[in-house]
């Protein structure tokens, strides 16, 4: 058999488990399954956020080892869903290792993304029905809508214009927000500042991180749990810190 | 008048919400409203509980151990599932508060809020952590009862 293939196999699933957003746990026990219903008992699989290392020990006595460098990525329930049946059809059916490979290189081929226009409604539905949520009127929640599709077009285009770290662009993004919330309430349109301010910040807010570190603590994963955990601290400081220079920029008008 | 007012719609938006989260983070499907619908479940305890700490609480656990049981039920991770419907209960409006309260200078009221913005996620990630933990354990067992059961009809 070849291993070299296999642990490439392993790895390259693990590597897309990972970037779609899956609890470390998961991409763990997902390389082990599958490598083991290859017939490889001895594997040893290691991932944190942003590496994954996996060993194996041929039955000749050989040792090879992988490891892989995690991008920074988002969250993409598709990916993982998809990713997540192989990997079971894998382990029950162990098809063979080119066709295992073509399937999972037809993953990202296969899978649906929403165009730009709708992802901006997205990120425009979400913000206005917080702002409703949290006891808005129409206005506000309308105002909060148009300032959630300027943060997707950032989200969207940011990477682009500001090729800085994720905390800058954090801050940048919430800046414009608590910037445009007063500016929409100057112009009459809407009456609170905080409401709307406070929707289309939901957009920022490091809820993903809090429940991911949560997830990685209960599997008993702290490393990731730790990192998970201060990049959502570190996100909440760069959501406050932009806040404050939009906020008072937006209170002198 | 006053439930649908004070319950219902809030729910409604929680559920809306969901929804624009469900488009961003590219979630497919009947997966999408098995979330939404959590999101506004999660919503709904909040609110019955009295909107404070305890309530982030007993929401979230009822997030994990819906969204574990549709998960099980569906063949799918649970991820996308707890991570949409937590989202209405994260505290952004605290996080904001407090910096609001910073920057006016009252020290008293931005602590008491940051402290207070605090307590909710730990409320919302112990509540979803003891969940998961209870039904993943719970679920188990129960596996296990109706294999032996299979197993002793068999003989």
């Amino acid at each position: 058999m070849e291993y070299d293939v296999l642990l490439e196999l392993a790895a390259d699933m693990g590597c897309r488990l990972m970037t779609s957003g899956a609890e470390i746990y998961r991409v763990e026990e997902s390389m082990q399954r599958i490598l083991n219903a290859y017939g490889l008992s001895s594997a040893e699989v290691f991932a944190i956020p942003n590496c994954i290392i996996v060993s194996v020990t041929t039955p000749e006595g050989r040792s090879i080892t992988r490891m892989r460098r995690i991008a920074a990525h988002g969250t993409d329930i598709e990916l993982l869903e998809r990713c997540n049946s192989l990997c079971r059809r894998l382990c029950t059916e162990v098809l063979p290792l080119p066709e295992a490979r073509a399937l999972l290189a037809e993953i990202p081929r296969e899978e649906r993304h929403f165009s730009l226009p709708v992802l901006l409604l997205g990120y425009g539905l979400a913000p206005m029905f917080f702002t409703a949520m949290f006891g808005g009127t129409l206005f506000d929640a309308v105002s909060a809508f148009l300032i959630g599709v300027v943060i997707g077009l950032l989200q969207f285009y940011g990477t682009r214009l500001l090729p800085a770290n994720s905390f800058v662009r954090t801050a940048f993004c919430s800046a414009v927000a608590s910037f445009l919330s007063p500016l929409f309430v100057h112009l009459g349109f809407g009456a609170h500042i905080d409401l709307i301010s406070i929707g289309a910040l939901m957009l920022l807010v490091p809820g993903v991180a809090i429940t991911n570190a949560m997830r990685e603590i209960m599997a008993g994963d702290t490393i990731s749990a730790i990192s998970q955990m201060s990049d959502a601290l570190l996100c909440a400081v760069a959501i406050a810190l932009g806040a404050a220079v939009g906020f008072s920029v937006g209170r002198m008008l | 008048m006053t439930v649908v007012t004070t319950y219902l719609l809030p729910c409604l938006w929680a559920f809306l919400a969901c929804l624009g989260f469900s488009i961003i983070f590219n979630m497919r499907g009947l997966s999408v409203w098995i979330a939404c619908f959590g999101g506004a479940l999660g919503w709904l305890v909040y609110l019955l509980c009295g909107s404070d700490i305890p309530a982030a609480f007993f929401a979230a656990i009822v997030i994990g151990v819906f969204s574990e049981f549709m998960a099980r039920l569906r063949h799918c991770p649970v991820t996308g599932y707890v991570l949409i419907s937590l989202l209405p209960l994260v505290p952004g409006g605290g996080i904001y508060r407090s910096m609001a309260f910073a920057l006016a200078g009252d020290t008293s009221k931005f602590l008491s809020v940051l402290l207070n913005t605090l307590g909710i996620a730990a409320a919302l990630a112990v509540g979803s952590m003891v969940s998961s933990s209870l039904f993943r354990t719970v679920y188990s067992s129960m596996q296990r009862a109706k294999e032996h059961r299979s197993q002793a009809s068999r003989r």
